[in-house]
């Protein structure tokens, strides 16, 4: 037995399926759709075959609205070098992979190139619907969906001449408004100029420009000027002559102590011994006989001198 | 610029750029050629400078001596001048502190354990020293002291960025304007608490020292109760000795 109960939030029909766009933006949108479809890298980019086409954007003359058969229509993409875009749609079409298939949306295909002409009734339409991939529009009617197919810009466009013509009446130019949508003007562009290179390497922005700096120095190790003489010698350049200096005193007092001991532990000879004591005595006599100690005549007699 | 057809069909841009390069070159090599010369008589100062100062540093020395002589023979006593430079170090960490006590070791730019700075002084930084003498320990250090601080461990403080102290330049873009040009003039000043002592001081960034070898002796005691704290006098240089 199954469980009970009803699902999380039935799906129900009065769902919000539509969205309010503000005109401007629509309108901003087609034209921009409309721009990027004469840029060969963007229609390419887009995934269209149009290796063979002569020019970008490709308009062919008013003649072609009034073909009525099919097969001139293959005919006539052949010759513009179209026909390439249409085999590639043709040959992929396929079954959607999912579940899709069984939501009514069973077969996916390429967009081959969009034709769009500008008399109204013209007979192209029937001559070229049929093709796969290949779709038709009236320029006063332009669908962004078919402009832009998955959002994507750079559809490949096939305008005839009067289609062409058209356009300027219909949108406007960027100074004019348009004659169709009331007070409408092409949007601007955010950069007047949009080539970087030449902007960078321009009079007025080379002249203020700095020079490059090609050696950039790094912080080094620091190294301890106690230990390392050069860097000491970078800082402190008498630390050359004053470790000199040190040095030298310090070889003075070692020989000079060095003497000094060698001189003591030498065996004194005798006569520089008997010159030692004879000093000696001599000193000892001026001591006693130059002191003016005040108690002498006590202890002449123990010490058996006279002053 | 677009390429304008010359006989040699050399783009205008890669002209103008070519002359607009050796202008610079010009000047940088002038701008070179004239540093050098600086470089070089500056040199020469330094190197007088520091002659005078060793000097000064001998004699004072010598004086000192010669004075305690002196009185020794005479009978009496000389009593040396009391300090005028004083290097304090903190001792304790950042944990359960009073906040006006966080507050003046901040002042005294004594923010990690085993930070180090000098100062001068007087009777404002010794009530400072007072109210933080459990947390630092400081005395009066010698010129050995000194020198060996600002060698090893000097740090600059230039643009708020602690720069160590590789060579004169950096002394000089920090305190060029005060006349001190090397590292022998930044240790005269600081000896000798000259008059730009608080720009010199404050050049110096607070000297990170490590944990002294062979230890210290009780932390939580003052020094004369055979701890570490407050002021040990002439006993900081053996501590700087160890912790540098």
């Amino acid at each position: 037995m199954c469980r009970g109960g009803r699902m999380f939030a039935p799906t129900k029909t009065w769902r919000r399926w539509h969205r309010k766009v503000n005109v401007n933006q629509k309108r901003y949108a087609v034209v921009s759709a409309i721009a990027a479809s004469s840029i060969p890298s963007l229609v390419m980019a887009r995934g269209h075959r149009v290796e063979s086409v002569p020019e970008m954007p490709l308009v062919i003359s008013d003649s072609a609205e009034s073909i009525e058969k099919t097969s001139t229509a293959i005919k006539v993409l052949k010759e513009i070098g179209a026909y390439p875009d249409a085999e590639k749609a043709k040959d992929s079409q396929a079954i959607r992979p999912g579940k899709g298939k069984m939501r009514n949306r069973r077969y996916i295909s390429r967009k081959g190139p969009l034709i769009v002409y500008g008399t109204e009734g013209a007979k192209l339409v029937k001559a070229f619907r049929n093709i796969p991939g290949v779709e038709v529009a009236n320029v006063e009617r332009l669908n962004l969906l078919k402009l832009a197919p998955g959002g994507h810009l750079g559809r490949f466009v096939i305008w005839t001449k009067s289609a062409i013509e058209k356009l300027d009446s219909i949108y406007g130019s960027f100074e004019k408004c348009s004659e169709k949508k009331k007070g409408y003007v092409l949007p601007r562009s955010k950069m007047v100029n949009a080539d970087l290179a030449r902007i960078i390497n321009s009079d007025e922005v080379q002249s203020v420009v700095k020079p490059i700096k090609k050696e950039i120095k790094r912080a080094s190790l620091k190294k301890n000027p106690l230990k390392n003489l050069n860097v000491m010698l970078k800082l402190n350049p008498y630390a050359k002559t004053a470790r000199r200096m040190a040095l030298l005193a310090e070889a003075e007092r070692v020989k000079s102590k060095k003497e000094k001991l060698d001189k003591k532990r030498k065996p004194v000879s005798k006569e520089e011994l008997a010159a030692a004591k004879a000093a000696g005595k001599a000193w000892y006599k001026t001591m006693i006989s130059d002191s003016d100690y005040t108690e002498f005549d006590n202890f002449t007699k123990w010490l058996g001198v006279s002053q | 610029m677009g390429g304008e057809e010359v006989k040699v069909a050399v783009p205008e841009s890669v002209l103008k750029k070519q002359k607009r390069n050796e202008e610079w070159a010009l000047a940088k090599k002038e701008e070179n050629l004239a540093l050098k010369k600086k470089n070089a008589e500056n040199r020469k100062l330094i190197y007088n400078r520091a002659k005078q100062y060793a000097k000064e540093y001998d004699e004072e020395q010598k004086e000192l001596i010669r004075l305690k002589r002196e009185a020794r023979l005479k009978g009496g006593f000389y009593v040396n001048p009391e300090a005028k430079l004083l290097f304090i170090i903190r001792i304790r960490g950042i944990n359960a502190m009073h906040p006006k006590t966080r507050s003046i070791l901040q002042l005294l730019r004594l923010r990690q354990i085993f930070n180090g700075v000098f100062l001068k002084v007087n009777k404002a930084t010794v009530n400072m020293l007072h109210r933080v003498e459990p947390y630092v320990t400081f005395g009066y250090p010698n010129l050995k002291s000194v020198r060996e601080l600002i060698y090893k461990r000097g740090f600059g403080k230039l643009h708020q960025q602690r720069i160590p102290l590789t060579d004169n330049s950096i002394v000089e873009q920090g305190l060029g304007k005060h006349g001190i040009i090397c590292t022998e003039d930044l240790i005269h000043e600081i000896i000798t608490v000259g008059p730009h002592f608080k720009e010199a001081n404050n050049f110096l960034w607070p000297f990170q020292l490590k944990a002294p070898l062979g230890g210290l002796k009780k932390k939580r005691n003052h020094y004369v109760e055979g701890g570490d704290a407050g002021n040990r006098e002439d006993f900081i240089n053996e501590l700087i000795r160890r912790m540098n």
